[in-house]
């Protein structure tokens, strides 16, 4: 089923990739589309104007088709809107001043994130290390053996099969 | 008196969920069983009395009894029958005490559950669910009530919002809410196990992860079904506008998808313990931080159907669970060591623990976005707002790499993997990765982001489609006919297989994404009846518009007839309704949906004399996105459905194995 699924899912792929070329959307109908959907209708809390029905957003829509045959670039349209409407007609914070802040701590926060995942791999590698070497209970060959068992057995089976055995009375937590 | 019965079970059920924590609580620490038994009792008895509550408004709202206060605010005369059945969840009160009557169920289900396999920390976890219980009603007795009546009978009701009447309305908001509030099943029987300083054995990790799971699948059919709402009646051609409600609503989701994944490492290897209890924690506080913004949040969207001035409650309620979570993962948490080391950074738990900071960086990152506006408007009085361009830009490649782990963490081995095994086992599914590159730029797919990003969708299905081959060849050779080898392979790891569909689901709907986010293609057309246009090679004429009166609205219907290339596809309607009483039009669009590509027309600036604006969308492979549910609930199902009982032949070894363990 799986194999189907995936072979469906790629030749569809191929397909649906084959059609998307331009399919003749003039450029300024493609511009205008990808400004509507950065700006925010102002009315319409949380919905760009390319996707309200309301009317401010039918004559936002307006405008910025207007201004674009009349050739003035992206950033000036949103230039112009942000004058009228405010800084939060922009679906994005601009990146300056204390807005930078929004810009600045997504890739800091993944940064930290990805040095505390090694550090802390590193720390449980080190941790488990020093556990082998001193006094671990099987040393060296013995405990990869072991481990093989404990693999080949799975805590699962040993969990159920202790169940079973021990019908009502729970199993102390060995700790 | 029907109403008023409600009233009085819906006291009864605050009575009794007080009794219950309490009786718990003092029940655990006088270690008396009658208490705990009672308490339990008390427990069971909320979902009945809840259950004569929800009956109680729902008779209400049948009955179009307008002296209740609720059923006035969220009914009318107008409304079509069958949504009085379920209007009761419209609204702030109303959809309370459906979080309530739902959260009771699945507490007592829980507690049945957990009260013979977990006997030490079933107490402590049914004094945590009652309490949120408690809290749920208190809320809803003393501050909203959904039964309370009004002085002043009015002849009508106000009605309700009519986003809100469509048949999406039956599934996605009860799911969304019951998935929201699922959350608190695991935080229970987790923070339960560690009161019980049974956090360091393993025994509550497979209640624990039944439950994440469950928890998980409603939210995604939640998130899924919403996604699918908006697509066919908000009518603009998109499914997700990273709106604060939809964010609210994914992160918990993100948390449960790190944790589900966690609490695999727990089971199988006794690590993690203390991550999962973290995690376990930062799910519920999301979760909660979803019910705060939905209802009267700081933050607005298009979501706000239940606001109210009652969302700070639940920030209050937020912190108070969040502290006290955190206070006793601190005071217990010498009892969570590790029984399992890692062994090596390449191996499987490691990938596990890389794919959970990420889901938690996402999450944290989609927090931020969210309440970002709030900072920026204290720090410096200027309002931003963070939206679709903001999130795509900062989530996209996060997300894009936890599909890339996705593909490979499942193919390394427990334990460690020497750096030329581990290549050995990834090289059929980057191979796999190239042909789909190549494949794909040969037919014109030529923008870097989607190619990279469709690469690794196939990266991860080769990769899963290699492993079952594997195992079936494997089991051939043993002397297996392939179907019979291949059914047998999959039933032998149940929740690794099953988790394998699941994953086949999610590239089904990251598929669906990254097409239609990178090639869907938008116009729009002023159109007289008769006129006729052309989008990539769809022919489309407009014939003319039907028009019905409603009591509530008006509906127009525009006809289309439609061709692709020769072939003709039928005549499609797209509908835009006015309801005067909310200045609201609401609109849907016609859609002609198939595998590869969906042809959509929706009327977005209506006329009736004059020409009218129809925006035409083709969205590549949005159909995958609806398909990719039911592949994953059937994931789930299997991943979670029950192993056939070990064979005795397991017991000699258990001595043994007991042994090396200890």
């Amino acid at each position: 089923m799986g194999l189907l699924v995936s072979m469906i899912l790629l030749a569809t792929l191929a397909i649906a990739c084959l059609n998307a070329g331009e399919r003749g959307v003039p450029a300024i109908e493609q511009r205008a589309t990808a400004l509507n959907k950065s700006i925010m209708c102002p009315v319409c809390p949380g919905e760009s104007i390319d996707q309200s029905q309301n009317s401010l957003a039918v004559q936002m829509r307006a405008i910025v088709r207007e201004k674009l045959e009349e050739g003035w670039t992206d950033r000036q349209i949103k230039d112009f809107l942000v004058e009228r409407y405010g800084p939060s007609v922009l679906l994005e914070p601009p990146a300056t001043g204390f807005n930078l802040a929004a810009w600045i701590l997504p890739p800091v926060a993944f940064a930290l994130a990805i040095a505390a995942l090694l550090l802390t791999l590193k720390w449980m590698r080190m941790s488990a290390e020093a556990e082998r070497e001193d006094g671990d209970e099987f040393g060296g060959e013995q405990r990869d053996y072991v481990s093989r068992i404990e693999d080949a057995l799975g805590p699962e089976t040993v969990r159920e099969s202790d169940s079973e055995h021990s019908g009502d009375t729970r199993p102390e937590g060995k700790t | 008196m029907i109403v008023e019965a409600g009233q009085i079970a819906l006291v009864l059920a605050l009575i009794a969920s007080v009794y219950a924590a309490t009786a718990s609580i003092v029940g655990v620490s006088r270690r008396s069983s009658e208490l705990l038994v009672s308490g339990r009792y008390a427990l069971y008895s909320v979902l009945p009395l809840l259950l004569v509550s929800t009956g109680a408004l729902v008779y209400a709202f049948v009955t179009n009894d307008f002296s209740v206060r609720y059923v006035a605010e969220n009914s009318n005369l107008a409304m079509p029958q069958a949504y009085t059945w379920v209007a009761f969840y419209a609204g702030n009160a109303g959809s309370m005490l459906y979080i309530a009557v739902v959260f009771s169920l699945m507490a007592v289900i829980a507690v049945v559950g957990i009260r013979k396999a977990l006997p030490y920390t079933s107490p402590y976890a049914t004094g945590i669910m009652a309490l949120v219980l408690a809290f749920l009603l208190g809320v809803m007795v003393f501050l909203a009530n959904p039964l309370a009546r009004l002085a002043i009978v009015p002849a009508d009701g106000q009605g309700i919002n009519p986003l809100l009447v469509h048949f999406g309305m039956f599934i996605h908001p009860p799911l969304q809410m019951a998935g929201l509030v699922s959350v608190a099943i695991p935080f229970s029987i987790a923070i339960g196990a560690l009161l019980a300083n049974r956090g360091g054995n393993d025994e509550w990790v497979d209640q624990g992860r039944l439950w994440g799971m469950i928890s998980w699948v409603i939210l995604t059919i939640g998130l899924l079904l919403g996604s699918w709402w908006a697509y066919t009646i908000l009518g603009w051609g998109g499914y997700w506008a990273w709106d604060p409600v939809e964010n609210s609503a994914l992160m918990p989701w993100l948390a449960m998808t790190a944790f589900v994944h966690s609490i695999m490492v727990q089971k199988r290897r006794g690590m993690f313990r203390m991550w999962n209890m973290i995690i376990v924690i930062v799910g519920f506080t999301m979760a909660q931080m979803g019910m705060f913004i939905n209802r009267g949040g700081p933050v607005p969207s298009v979501h706000s159907f239940a606001q109210s001035s009652m969302g700070w409650l639940f920030l209050a309620f937020m912190v108070v669970t969040l502290v006290g979570s955190v206070a006793v993962f601190i005071w217990k948490s010498d009892t969570l060591r590790s029984r399992g080391r890692l062994e090596s950074a390449l191996s499987r738990e490691s990938v596990f623990l890389a794919q959970n900071v990420l889901f938690l960086t996402v999450a944290f990152v989609t927090l931020w976005g969210t309440i970002f506006p709030i900072f920026s408007e204290a720090a410096n009085d200027t309002v931003v707002t963070v939206g679709q361009p903001f999130f795509n830009r900062v989530n996209g490649p996060m997300l894009l790499l936890i599909v890339l782990l996705m593909g490979v963490g499942p193919l390394l081995p427990w334990r460690r993997a020497t750096v030329s095994h581990a290549l050995r086992l990834v090289r059929i599914p980057l191979a796999g990765a190239m042909v789909t590159g190549v494949v794909l730029f040969a037919i014109g797919v030529t923008r870097p982001v989607a190619l990279v990003a469709f690469m690794t969708c196939g990266l991860v299905v080769t990769g899963i489609l290699y492993e079952w081959l594997r195992g079936t060849l494997a089991r051939h050779r043993g002397g297996e006919e392939y179907p019979v080898a291949f059914v047998r392979l999959l039933s032998a790891n149940r929740p690794r297989y099953g988790g394998y569909v699941v994953h086949l689901a999610i590239v089904m709907l990251a598929a669906g994404a990254i097409a239609s986010s990178f090639y869907s293609v938008q116009r729009d057309f002023a159109m007289r009846a008769g006129d006729s246009a052309t989008v990539g090679d769809y022919n489309f004429t407009f014939i003319g518009t039907r028009h019905a009166t409603f009591p509530d609205r008006q509906e127009d219907y525009a006809r289309f007839e439609v061709f692709k290339g020769d072939s003709y596809l039928g005549i499609m309607e797209a509908l835009r309704a006015e309801y005067p009483a909310f200045r609201i039009a609401s609109t849907q669009g016609a859609i002609h949906s198939t595998p590869i590509e969906d042809f959509y027309i929706v009327p977005s600036e209506f006329d009736r004399e004059g020409p009218a604006i129809f925006r035409v969308l083709i969205n590549p492979m949005v159909w995958w996105m609806w398909a990719s549910g039911p592949v994953l609930v059937l994931g789930t199902l299997f991943a979670l459905s029950p192993r056939r009982r070990p064979v005795p032949v397991a017991v000699p070894t258990r001595t043994g194995a007991g042994a090396v363990r200890a």
